[in-house]
């Protein structure tokens, strides 16, 4: 064995990485020449507009085999909700075909407003540190429909638009792509993908299907189902104790506005880019509408 | 040295005494993964004995020419996988030019051989078990392959058969394909011992 000492080994380390880079390269420059796989040229170019965040959202497994099936059956255009409208208009565009113009875009909006001094809380939970398994504890948290605040949709997020501000998660929308992964990741299925028809748009806050009573003396912010809202616009409907709305058919007006500001919980607020950020601490609205 | 004799025994003990996914519990991935159909199974079995054959001799030569020699056995496993990763490439263009079919049906798993186990397994079983002759650590290295072909598809045929059976609900999918797997290393058990 010939000795080799400090520098000496890091050299021939070196030395021989690169050697064995080079030789491997080589070879395998030689077999993908050799070896090439005529692909279709439209797959490329669809590969080529794609996001390439292989996110899941078009429910291939990534960019690659979602460009390939979308070469395949145009009719799968549109399922890029990362890459929006733009992308499905370039894909169109690879295929020489016309589409026409999509819906708004999907982005996902919590139904619920409550952080952690909200909400009521039996006992403490000590268990493992995840929605799901908490979930499955009847008495978590006073309120069944409530966020849980172990942030398993923000696993989910690869985009790092999801936030558990004080036990309550928070959408980032500058950074969300609408991919919709977080929406799985929640137990308790209070996160929806909705139409963003404005930016930003009312969304009701809340997912409590109990009465108005029970409502009230559990959470601070929930839901009452006192049908308020109802009365001012017709985009508003109260089913169950819980109000909901027509995201499709939204249009900022004065009934909208008046319903947002009569709502005695104030769980209809605004969300999406440029919503007013006092929205995400509910303790402060009430302040900053005093103020206003 | 190197008789026939020694060269037989080695490979009938890699194949079934020694068997990587038996009695190692190395590859257990695409054990599981690809084992649903025999055909799938078979081509796994294929791609795996190429690439730990290839990557077997391939580090045997680096490690007795060139790592031992000048004291850099530090960079064993960094030049083991860079072998391993170059050959799984190999068989990917290969198997895409080929087999098109079989490589859309390998999806994940045909990339994945870079990070089986099984191969920098016996590539480093090879060192560690210091064979010091090339033609014994090439037997060696196939037979590893043709062992992992083996229990793959064993496993496929159990499970084709598997889908006919009457599986008690809770059992059904996973469960089975765990407990099977178990049963089939115990009884490879068996031979625990026969060979070295």
């Amino acid at each position: 064995m010939i000795a080799a000492t400090g520098m000496q080994v890091i050299g021939l380390s070196a030395l021989l990485l690169a050697g064995l880079g080079v030789v491997f390269a080589a070879v395998l420059l030689a077999a993908s020449i050799k070896l090439k796989v005529a692909t279709d040229p439209k797959v490329e170019q669809i590969h080529a507009v794609l996001p390439k965040v292989d996110c899941g959202a078009c429910g291939f497994a990534g960019c690659a085999s979602y460009a390939k099936a979308v070469a395949a059956d145009a009719s799968l255009i549109g399922r890029c909700s990362p890459g929006g409208a733009a992308t499905s208009a370039k894909i169109a565009a690879v295929l020489n075909l016309q589409i026409s113009e999509g819906s708004a875009p999907k982005r996902p909006i919590v139904h619920c407003r409550a952080v952690r001094e909200d909400k009521t809380f039996y006992a403490a939970y000590r268990g493992i540190e995840g929605c799901t398994s908490a979930n499955a504890q009847p008495n978590v948290q006073a309120c069944a429909f409530g966020c849980l605040g172990f942030g398993d949709c923000v696993q989910r997020c690869r985009f790092d638009a999801l936030h558990i501000v004080n036990g309550l998660a928070v959408v980032d929308y500058d950074k969300c792509t609408g991919c919709g992964a977080c929406v799985a990741g929640c137990p308790r299925g209070l996160i929806e993908m909705v139409p963003f028809t404005h930016e930003p748009m009312l969304t009701v806050a809340c997912s409590s299907r109990e009465n108005g009573k029970t409502t009230r003396s559990m959470c601070a912010v929930g839901c009452i189902g006192c049908g308020l809202c109802a009365r001012q616009s017709d985009l508003f409907a109260v089913k169950d104790n819980l109000a909901r709305m027509d995201y499709a058919r939204y249009q900022p007006s004065e009934a909208t506005e008046t319903a947002r500001q009569k709502c005695p919980t104030k769980v209809i607020v605004f969300r999406g880019k440029g919503a007013p950020a006092d929205e995400k601490v509910s303790k402060t609205p009430a302040a900053a509408g005093a103020a206003s | 040295m190197h008789t026939f004799e020694t060269l037989l025994l080695g490979f009938l003990g890699i194949v079934i005494v020694n068997n990587l996914v038996f009695t190692k519990f190395l590859g257990i991935c695409p054990y599981l993964g690809v084992s649903g159909r025999i055909d799938m199974a078979f081509g796994m079995g294929c791609a795996v004995t190429f690439v730990v054959t290839l990557a077997g001799t391939l580090t045997w030569l680096i490690d007795h020419l060139v790592l031992m020699p000048y004291g850099l056995d530090v960079l064993r496993y960094v030049c083991f996988i860079l072998v391993i990763a170059g050959a799984v490439q190999l068989v990917e263009m290969y198997v895409r030019k080929f087999f098109p079919v079989l490589y859309d049906s390998f999806g994940i798993f045909l990339p994945l051989i870079t990070t089986n186990c099984a191969i920098l397994g016996m590539c480093l079983f090879i060192n560690l078990w210091g064979i010091d002759n090339l033609p014994e650590a090439v037997v060696l290295s196939i037979g590893a392959g043709l062992g992992f072909t083996l229990a793959i598809c064993m496993m496929a045929g159990i499970r084709e058969n598997l889908e006919l059976a009457d599986v008690p609900p809770v059992l059904r999918g996973a469960p089975i394909t765990l407990i099977t797997a178990g049963l089939l290393t115990l009884a490879f058990m068996g031979f625990a011992g026969m060979i070295r």
